[in-house]
């Protein structure tokens, strides 16, 4: 070891509290980044493969029912190039020994088995066998949930029969990697949700679809605009009863897990960037005041003949020691983390493998970055000691100047400002680059607690609208068919129900202009009191006699405002003349876009005179349980989904991950200010040594010296604080913006309590980095610092 | 490498009066600036006793000294240790905001002839007026016992004397107990009493039976 690193560990040591504070930056940026990019580069490419592996489509189109011979038809349209025809619905499942019903979705599958589109994966147990009709493959975590085993037989309800399934294989498919039923659902709930693949000829039996199917994947070439082929697709299929039309990147799964790696992909963009970019500016700020005290010694050093390129590598290189330890305790959290991640993941995501992985070229890149930062960091430090010129630097330093301030121009409001308020002020625009930074540093810190915050704030304020404010009912039972209003009376007689309503939701096309979309349209009763809806200024609204209401994304979407008129055309072939509707007024909605109209009027468009498919049910709190289960023996029902189940599921996980977030976010917001605070404010007291320990001598207090310390930073703090807010929400808009889509919006709602919270924790923080400095203003040595020559 | 306990002073017994000028001279190492900082209160003696009137200043704590030295001392030094941010007025102004009953800076600033400049800054003074800012500051706080450490060390002899002269007129006219740590021993013929110091004990005291005036040195 040369005497360089000697003096290098010996620089790093009295200059410990700093050091670790930005090996504290670095190592959270690395965790960070080693931590995202990981999960994302383990789910995409776990996601890319198993989708070749199993085939994945690009289109799925949902009917009424196409006879299988359709199939030739569509397969002749330029650019399909494999299409399947498959027969799926969802039915009640009954479960030996569990109370409540689940929901099972039949999808039927070749009978005897050979590579197709959306292929199972099989995890155990064997493909159906020639000669029975009963066998089931089910999802593998359905079974887990409910310890069901191979062998064990379940029972599907399809049109009022019941049909026993014995489970000979468990499976997964690239299709139900996110397993969710509907958008409304956001969360998997893998123990009331399950697939059940049967074979061709059970599902066309049981569900009477002879020789046809009501679902149709295919795949394209890359070469076509799939919009094209879909449009193209529907015409040959008009006769059918085309009810949706699903692009790849709009299928359900697909879409959550697609998004959930592109929100990695920018994460890890960014995270680092803030980091090490933080450490950077931390170590400019260091290095810089290291020099100027080290003027001396470097001056001394190229007297005796150290070169130029050696003396600023030597600063250089303290940056790279902090870096490189930052990285190296980094990547151990991060690959930790990352294994905590793809625990979570494979919570919701059904994968056959997803484990977490060492990659090496993720941990070379993050170290890479991390140098990179800490070099632009000590760049201008060795510059500054490179120009130091040895005769000179024995020479103190010439004076610097004092300058007046902006605020001595008003004499006025300068002569209030106590000596203290006054040496603040003179200070900031003395350093103002380290003011700058402190305030910089607090804003970001800021930014990022309530961004934590928000993403809470904004889930608990939708999960209220939809659950409390919209949606009213304890349960919602949907029908196979559309029944008139007799079904309605049998659901409202049952014992412990309170008050029935009926919902008709039908599939059509609307168009204005030359905007079109296919709309789930929903038929609500009046008036209702199980099902609201919120006008954007928070009032309830009614659906009135006739004409549409709208979801503000779907209004969006068609160009429409009300007043305008939509052309509406059933998607199901039952009614083929179109009709015009009047659009009546925009409400809110976040989870889907729908439109709303009188039940009546609805029917009326469909020619019924009434029609309902699905009954909103109130009951007394506690009753849902009983009424699903006199439910489970009427026929003609679906599916019954009870909301407060819905709504536990989604807190359960959603609080779990926000803790788990929040705590992230608040840690890393720690770290930041914390760092650049006691950095600023460690430097700041290095240099004004003397001028305090004057103070001392003069009568001042440990505090009273302190405070001059502490207000300065506490008041660029504040400053911070006043930008960071405004910078936080501004991003939280943009997420908001960025969130928007026509399956889920994000509502900007910021509760009045984050403010305190975010004020209360960065004043902590400021307050921790400033009691540590405190210490070394305890262990200031009066005499020795006035012995000193300037 | 452990500490190594070094003695600055050893077996002194000193008093001083009240509203005395007293001068103590010593080659450097001779432990006259511990003596100073100990008497100041910035320092505390190993072992022995210091008293201020009637209280035992080697038993004060950390805080009860900073008290001592707000109220009672008033401190100059060789460099002056002005804030090199703060106006010669503001300067000025920080011993006062901390005094229970301080003189206006203004009136303190005229009092040694620098009220044409209170508006600059240290660096745009010249030593001198520097270091009578540094009086100025010290005297606001209207202290019992002024110390100053070589208080004319950086100066050179006219600057030095106009230096000199103030304070000897502070301790004329207010009482004002002054006590001038120096190597230079012409100065020594303005005080009181002079102490002359040598490898950290008091080789011989002087007293003075005409004080002369700071006009009157050569050196």
């Amino acid at each position: 070891m040369n005497v360089l690193h000697k003096k290098l560990l010996r620089g790093l040591w009295r200059t410990r509290g700093q050091s670790i504070a930005v090996t504290a930056v670095v190592f959270c940026g690395t965790a960070c980044y080693i931590a995202i990019a990981s999960a994302h580069s383990n789910l995409e490419l776990t996601r890319d493969t198993y989708y070749a592996q199993y085939r994945f489509a690009d289109f799925e189109i949902h009917l009424e029912r196409a006879p299988i011979t359709s199939l030739f038809k569509l397969e002749a349209v330029p650019g399909i190039h494999q299409v399947r025809g498959r027969i799926v619905r969802d039915v009640n499942l009954d479960v030996p020994g569990r109370e409540e019903p689940s929901v099972g979705r039949i999808v039927s599958m070749p009978n005897r088995q050979q590579p197709v589109l959306n292929d199972i994966h099989m995890v155990s147990g064997r493909y159906f066998s020639e000669a029975s009709q009963d066998e089931v493959i089910l999802s593998e975590r359905f079974a887990r949930e409910n310890g069901l085993a191979l062998g064990d037989t379940i029972f599907a309800s399809i049109d009022s029969n019941k049909y026993p399934l014995r489970i000979v294989g468990l499976g997964l498919s690239p299709e139900y990697v996110y397993m969710i039923r509907n958008i409304q659902e956001l969360i998997p709930s893998p123990e009331r949700f399950a697939i059940l693949w049967v074979s061709q000829d059970f599902a066309e039996t049981a569900l009477d679809l002879r020789e046809a199917c009501n679902n149709i994947i295919g795949r394209v070439d890359s070469s076509v605009e799939i919009e094209l082929v879909l449009d193209r697709a529907e015409k040959i299929l008009e006769s059918n009863g085309v009810i949706a039309k699903i692009k790849k990147e709009d299928q359900i799964s697909n879409r959550f897990i697609s998004d959930e790696i592109k929100s990695l992909a920018v994460t890890a963009k960014i995270i680092p960037a803030i980091f090490q970019g933080v450490a950077a500016l931390i170590l400019l700020v260091l290095l810089n005041r290291m020099v100027k005290r080290e003027r001396s010694e470097i001056g001394l050093l190229k007297a005796y003949g150290y070169s130029n390129l050696t003396i600023a590598w030597h600063y250089i290189e303290y940056a790279l020691v902090l870096a490189v330890a930052g990285s190296i305790l980094g990547f151990l959290l991060g690959q930790w983390l990352a294994n905590g991640m793809i625990q979570l993941y494979v919570r919701f995501y059904e994968f056959p493998i997803l484990r977490s992985r060492v990659y090496p070229d993720i941990l070379a890149r993050s170290i890479g970055i991390a140098m990179l930062f800490s070099i632009a960091g000590a760049v201008l430090a060795a510059f500054r000691a490179v120009h130091i010129h040895p005769a000179e630097s024995m020479r103190p330093e010439a004076p610097r100047f004092g300058k007046r301030t902006l605020i001595e121009g008003m004499p006025m409001l300068w002569r209030q400002l106590s000596f203290t308020s006054k040496m603040i002020v003179r200070n900031v625009s003395r350093s103002s680059f380290r003011a700058v930074l402190t305030v910089f540093g607090i804003m970001m810190s800021t930014a990022l607690l309530f961004l934590g915050y928000f993403s809470a704030d904004a889930m608990t304020y939708m999960m209220d609208f939809q659950f409390s404010a919209v949606q009213r009912e304890q349960l919602k039972v949907s029908l196979v068919t559309e029944r008139g209003k007799s079904a309605l009376h049998d659901i409202a007689r049952l014992e412990n129900v309170r008050r029935a309503e009926p919902l008709l939701e039908y599939p059509f096309e609307m168009r204005h202009g030359w905007h079109s979309k296919d709309v789930a349209v929903i038929g609500m009763g009046r008036p209702s009191h199980l099902q609201k809806l919120i006008a954007e200024d928070g009032s309830e609204i009614d659906v009135g006699e006739h004409g549409l209401v709208l979801a503000r994304r779907l209004a969006d979407d068609l160009g429409v405002k009300p007043g305008d008129m939509v052309t509406m055309k059933s998607l199901t072939g039952k009614v083929e003349e179109t009709r015009e509707v009047v659009v009546s007024k925009v409400v809110t909605q976040y989870l889907g876009s729908s439109a709303y109209m009188n039940i009546d009027a609805l029917s009326r468009l469909l020619n019924e005179s009434f029609a309902m498919n699905a009954v909103l049910v109130s009951t007394a709190k506690g009753d849902e349980r009983d009424i699903n289960l006199s439910l489970k023996d009427i026929p003609g029902i679906a599916a019954v989904s009870i909301k407060e189940d819905m709504r536990q599921n989604l807190v359960d996980t959603l609080v779990q991950n926000m803790l788990f977030m929040n705590t992230m976010l608040m840690g890393f917001s720690a770290v930041i200010a914390c760092a650049i605070v006691y950095n600023v404010t460690t430097v700041s007291l290095a240099e004004r040594q003397r001028e305090l320990a004057s103070l001392r001598v003069l009568g001042f207090t440990q505090i009273e010296v302190g405070r001059i310390l502490y207000r300065e930073s506490m008041m660029l703090a504040v400053i911070g604080l006043l930008l960071g807010i405004p910078a936080g929400m501004a991003i939280c808009r943009l997420i908001v913006i960025a969130f928007d889509n026509e399956l889920f919006r994000l509502p900007y709602y910021i509760d009045r309590l984050t403010y305190f919270k975010v004020v209360g924790l960065i004043t902590i923080f400021v307050a921790a980095a400033n009691w540590a400095v405190h210490y070394k203003v305890q262990q200031l040595d009066i005499v020795e610092v006035l012995k000193e020559r300037e | 490498m452990g500490e190594v306990t070094v003695s600055a002073l050893r077996d002194v017994s000193l008093d001083v009066w009240e509203g005395e000028f007293l001068v103590i001279l010593g080659p450097s190492g001779s432990g006259k600036s511990t003596l100073l900082n100990i008497i100041g209160g910035i320092d505390t003696p190993s072992s022995g006793v210091v008293r201020f009137r009637d209280d035992d200043l080697s038993e004060y704590g950390e805080s009860k000294l900073t008290q001592y030295r707000r109220l009672h001392v008033g401190f100059m030094f060789q460099f002056y240790n002005l804030m090199p941010n703060l106006t010669a007025e503001e300067n000025v102004e920080m011993a006062t905001e901390i005094s229970p009953n301080p003189l206006p800076a203004g009136q303190m600033l005229s009092l040694v002839g620098l009220s044409e400049r209170r508006d600059h800054f240290p660096s745009q003074l010249s030593g001198g007026e520097q270091q009578r800012v540094a009086i100025a500051r010290a005297l606001a706080k209207q202290p019992e016992i002024l110390l100053c450490d070589e208080p004319t060390g950086a100066l050179d002899i006219s600057t030095g004397k106009v230096v000199l002269e103030a304070l000897d007129r502070v301790n004329r006219e207010t009482g004002t107990t002054v006590i001038v740590i120096t190597h230079n021993a012409s100065i020594g013929e303005m005080g009181d009493r002079v102490i002359r110091m040598m490898d950290g004990g008091v080789r011989e005291i002087i007293v003075n039976e005409v004080r002369k005036s700071a006009a009157e040195l050569e050196w």
